[in-house]
């Protein structure tokens, strides 16, 4: 689903970001991308989400190669993929519903089945009930469900998420993480960028460590 | 309702939650805007409607050529056609003598003249007008080879009210069209930095939408919505400005268009103008908008 082959990203011809960083990630396949911060971890997000171009190497994401990728066609990839940040980024002046229907009225789904997959989406994020409530009345691991409601509501075959329990509580933490393996159990590519080590070694994935830039371990994390 | 149909209905009604969320600094730039258009298309008012006021006879110059007396008609028709033939000649009238002196008898006092009709002292002449798009130099040249022709006994030269003042309407006229300028100039810079700041106050549902594949359309589409409500807005205010100033003017000036010219009554306001600024005023906000937005866009990648 990824593959990212000898990819180096330097900033204004000098600070490099990554050096030389090989995985391929298999449909289907979760994995957790750890390291400290300013190891990597956001610019290789970037990368998969074509916010930055690669300064050599390829990057693909089911077989495409995002450099050839601008404007509309570019807009179109990102509709596939399902995002999750640390910080939900929700609209305030929407609902809840309007919110996670977000993704749907971008991608031009029409009005009879955005309702269905709205509903689907906040079931199984267990917020059936709070679909007409405002993001700011709820909780942070509330409004960090209403998040991931909206980044799989679209059924993406890819999600990323970047520090998606960094503001959570390790109960809400866990929760949050087990919605994760329900998807990837479905069949989502899923890519978890983390720095929590509670969280990685809790769950038996698949673990990406980055630092200074390089991929320095590639293995199977152990369930404690 | 279809795909299309839905998204800009749904554009509309998020460009107007955007403009009450910020309804106080909306209605500033609104008033801002159009107040600072009215400036340029009040000037243009008085510019074109004071050329209106002026009567014919004062935008037109005129000369009146006198001929020798011992002209034969053929010398005299081969001047009168290579003067109709020159560019900024407007009328040429051939004034014979009789009538010259006709027309003079009839003036107050000077009836006795008359009696010199067997002996008549007055040449010739022709009448020579002007166009009214005529410039000083070139009527100058004119009179200049009229002055030096063999045919010619002597000329007077009346020349308009608008080559007469024609420096001073000149010096005016480009500081109108400075003011007007600055002022268009200040109207861009005041609207780009508006719509910059609200998209800068925006950046992270901006950044939002990229992710979650918004196409730059569909980005965009609310914040030229709200521009072009706001143009029009403000576009509806600068006309009703120069509408009133207009009235203002003509109220005081009521008095002395009569004395100008008694076919006037008030100073007719040109519709042109009007128009001009609420196309100014919405392209104005609407570009504004468009180049903050993608610039953000921009920005992103």
């Amino acid at each position: 689903m990824i593959e990212f082959e000898s990819v180096a990203k330097v900033y204004d011809g000098q600070r490099e970001a990554l050096s030389n960083v090989n995985f391929r990630l298999a449909p289907g396949e979760m994995a957790f991308l750890t390291g400290h911060s300013g190891a990597g971890k956001s610019t290789l997000l970037r990368l998969i989400l074509g916010f930055e171009t690669a300064s050599s190497g390829v990057v693909r994401v089911a077989g495409t190669d995002l450099s050839t990728l601008s404007g509309e066609k570019l807009a179109r990839y990102r509709r596939r993929v399902g995002v999750v940040f640390q910080d939900p980024n929700l609209e305030d002046d929407l609902s809840v519903y309007d919110n996670v229907a977000l993704p749907l009225r971008i991608s031009g789904f029409s009005e009879s089945e955005i309702p269905k997959r709205v509903k689907a989406a906040l079931s199984r994020v267990d917020l059936s009930d709070q679909a007409t409530a405002r993001p700011r009345v709820l909780s942070g691991g509330q409004q960090q469900r209403v998040g991931i409601a909206r980044a799989i509501v679209h059924r993406p075959a890819l999600l990323v998420a970047d520090e998606p329990t960094g503001n959570l509580d390790p109960e809400l933490s866990a929760r949050v993480m087990r919605m994760f393996t329900q998807f990837q159990q479905l069949g989502v590519t899923i890519l978890v960028a983390t720095h929590e080590r509670a969280v990685v070694e809790s769950l038996p994935f698949r673990r990406l460590v980055i630092e200074k830039g390089s991929l320095v371990s590639d293995g199977m994390g152990t369930n404690r | 309702m279809n795909r299309w149909l839905l998204d800009h209905t749904q554009a509309v009604s998020d460009a107007w939650k955007r403009t009450s969320d910020r309804f106080t600094q909306f209605i500033v730039l609104v008033c801002l805007l159009g107040i600072l258009l009215a400036i340029p298309g009040w000037l243009a008012q008085i510019w074109i409607g004071m050329a209106s006021l002026v009567p014919e006879d004062a935008v037109r110059s005129e000369a009146i050529v006198f001929l020798k007396q011992d002209l034969d008609v053929e010398a005299r028709i081969d001047l009168e056609r290579s003067l109709s033939e020159m560019p900024s000649a407007d009328e040429v009238v051939f004034v014979p003598r009789s009538a010259a002196l006709e027309q003079l008898s009839s003036q107050d006092g000077l009836g006795p003249i008359a009696d010199l009709k067997s002996n008549n002292p007055l040449p010739d002449a022709l009448r020579l007008k002007f166009t009214m798009q005529g410039v000083g130099a070139s009527e100058d040249q004119i009179i200049e080879k009229l002055t030096s022709d063999q045919r010619v006994l002597s000329l007077r030269y009346y020349p308009s009210t608008r080559i007469q003042y024609a420096s001073l309407v000149e010096m005016l006229g480009f500081l109108g069209i400075g003011l007007s300028a600055l002022t268009i100039i200040g109207v861009l810079m005041a609207v780009f930095l508006v719509a910059a700041a609200d998209v800068v106050d925006d950046r992270r549902r901006i950044e939002l939408y990229t992710l979650l594949g918004a196409s730059r359309r569909f980005i965009r589409r609310p914040y030229l919505y709200r521009a072009t409500i706001l143009g029009v807005l403000a576009g509806l205010i600068a006309c009703l400005v120069v509408t009133l100033l207009n009235e203002v003017l003509s109220s005081v000036l009521a008095s002395n268009l009569e004395a100008l010219d008694t076919r006037l009554t008030n100073f007719p306001m040109d519709g042109r103008i009007l128009i001009g600024v609420a196309l100014i005023a919405v392209l104005a906000s609407w570009v504004g908008a468009e180049r903050a937005v993608s610039r953000r866009l921009k920005a992103l990648h």
